[in-house]
């Protein structure tokens, strides 16, 4: 399996994709700091980065894993490399495990990228305006653990996005279908149906009230991976025109 | 071990009401070079997505190196090496990125790259991005890819799509010495008849999904009918002396022989007769036997080569 993941990594250089992955959490961490640079007001560590949770669970998550999974599908597609991928001696499900595998992995690294860049925005503006300074504790492990959940409660939603986007060759359906699930997510926030949706499981681990996020963690990664390994048996044996 | 490193039996594939390949019994002798031809739409790339396992048969089998695809499909493609139409590179890596990840999928050694880069003349333009490379460059990536793990069966689809007339001969050199040098056998699918007549030992020819010619090309030629092209001083006496002798005579004055005729010896009865009747010879020259003419009388809905 490492020789397809390394495979899978080494697609990724100088590829639009790996644009992505650096750019959308750093949208996050520039917002951040022009944010906290626009008044003159002192904001608590735990604001900075309940905000960059919030915004990355809420928004930019379920529009980079539509992105991402459109990107690297493409990568494929695009040049018809489906055909020499599937000719070759290896077993098929183990090509778009490794695809999953690296989504997942990819995803996760923007997750912690969006930490780090989190607490490299909040330094920053401190320093170019030390009245801006984030004030008290970092609570680092519990904003850690926090976006932690909202990765896991983000399978089911990433699954989806990687079948649709491997489905078919064009990227329109995910595309279309990501850009729906999110806005759905964002306009239907406070209904209850809402911890349903897939896009708004992700920021429903940060509701108040415990069974949502419960409910988001429990449906999200449970069947995100059945979902999963449901995408990665249907791809692997379906015939490609 | 079956004497055929490809073959089928009764290969067939629907797409819904519509049979692209019917019942095909393909026979690929070891080493051979085999020229898979037939017009578009014939049923070639179909035909060759199953060799592949890329798309499975509505019936029949296809064996690579008796391999069964439909049951092996790993142990068949381990003995094959394709080059596909669509060559599948990834523009952001390079020439060379691009063959190690082939490598690496094959768990084949790291030499492996600069052999075949040798081989395909490549080396020089390896590091350089797969999106700067020329159709022909592209050509020659996707023959080094196919040729990585020294396959003992290379199928390949239209080789010489966008090469230099250059780039042509060098790879009708290569691929008509590669059963030689590597007892590999080669499974061309063209549409440049020439081409596939200068390096084929053998053909199939592929019409409707239907095979309607298969064999060693030598033999095939051998077996079919001469004309001799005819020009004279008179060539409405000559068409007359020809009918009455009992030849089959076309609009052009062509003499359009039988199979078993031997072309030489009616050349010469029919130089004596004219010459006897007082005409003036200008012309008189059998017809080369020709892929092309077999190709076309293979083709039922063409006429015969005009």
């Amino acid at each position: 399996m490492f020789p397809i993941l390394r495979t899978e990594l080494t697609k990724l250089h100088r590829s639009l994709a790996l644009l992505l992955i650096l750019a959308a959490p750093t949208l996050v961490g520039l917002f951040l700091l022009l944010n906290g640079l626009r008044d003159g007001q002192q904001r608590p560590w735990e604001v900075w980065l309940g905000a960059s949770s919030g915004i990355w669970a809420f928004f930019m998550l379920p529009m980079s894993v539509t992105a991402l999974t459109a990107l690297l599908a493409q990568t494929e597609h695009a040049p018809r490399a489906w055909d020499q991928l599937r000719a070759l001696p290896i077993a098929r499900w183990r090509i778009y495990a490794a695809k999953a595998l690296v989504v997942l992995v990819v995803v996760a690294a923007m997750t912690a990228l969006c930490l780090m860049l989190t607490l490299a925005a909040g330094a920053l503006a401190g320093l170019i305006r030390p009245e801006n300074a984030p004030t008290g504790p970092l609570g680092l492990a519990t904003v850690a653990e926090s976006l932690g959940r909202i990765y896991l409660a983000s399978v089911l939603m990433i699954a989806i996005q990687f079948f649709l986007a491997l489905r078919f060759a064009s990227f329109v359906p995910g595309l279309v279908l990501g850009i729906a699930g999110t806005f759905f997510a964002v306009v239907a926030t406070g209904a209850e149906e809402g911890v349903f949706l897939p896009w708004q499981m992700p920021v429903n681990i940060l509701a108040s009230e415990p069974w949502r996020a419960q409910t988001a963690l429990g449906l999200g990664l449970g069947l995100g991976l059945l979902a999963l390994l449901a995408a990665i048996a249907v791809l692997s044996h379906r015939d490609v025109p | 071990m079956s004497e055929f490193a490809i073959e089928t039996r009764g290969l067939s594939r629907r797409f819904g009401r519509q049979l692209a390949v019917d019942a095909l019994d393909l026979h690929v002798s070891r080493r051979a070079v085999y020229g898979f031809l037939g017009p578009n739409g014939a049923g070639k790339s179909t035909t060759i997505r199953m060799l592949l396992g890329l798309l499975r048969p509505s019936d029949g089998q296809a064996l690579i190196q008796g391999l069964d695809v439909g049951r092996d499909r790993i142990g068949a493609a381990r003995q094959v090496g394709a080059l596909l139409e669509a060559h599948g590179f990834y523009g952001n890596l390079t020439g060379r990125e691009n063959l190690d990840l082939a490598r690496t999928l094959r768990g084949l050694d790291r030499h492996e790259l600069d052999r075949v880069l040798d081989l395909t003349d490549l080396r020089s333009s390896a590091d350089k991005r797969v999106s700067d490379y020329s159709l022909g460059m592209r050509q020659r990536l996707g023959l080094a890819r196919a040729l990585m793990g020294s396959p003992s069966v290379l199928i390949l689809d239209e080789p010489t799509n966008g090469l230099d007339p250059d780039g042509i001969a060098d790879m009708r050199r290569f691929l008509a010495e590669l059963p030689d040098r590597t007892g590999a056998t080669v499974f061309v699918s063209s549409h440049l008849l020439h081409e596939v007549e200068q390096i084929a030992t053998h053909v199939g020819i592929l019409h409707l999904g239907r095979l309607t010619v298969q064999g060693r090309l030598s033999d095939l030629l051998a077996g079919q009918p001469q004309d001799i092209e005819l020009a004279t001083s008179d060539d409405a006496q000559a068409r007359t002396l020809a009918l009455a002798a009992g030849y089959d005579v076309a609009d052009d004055l062509r003499l359009r022989l039988a199979p078993h005729d031997d072309a030489r010896r009616v050349a010469a009865e029919v130089n004596r007769a004219l010459i006897e009747a007082g005409l003036d010879v200008h012309r008189l020259a059998p017809r080369p036997r020709t892929l092309e003419a077999l190709y076309r009388q293979a083709r039922l809905n063409l006429p015969e080569a005009a």
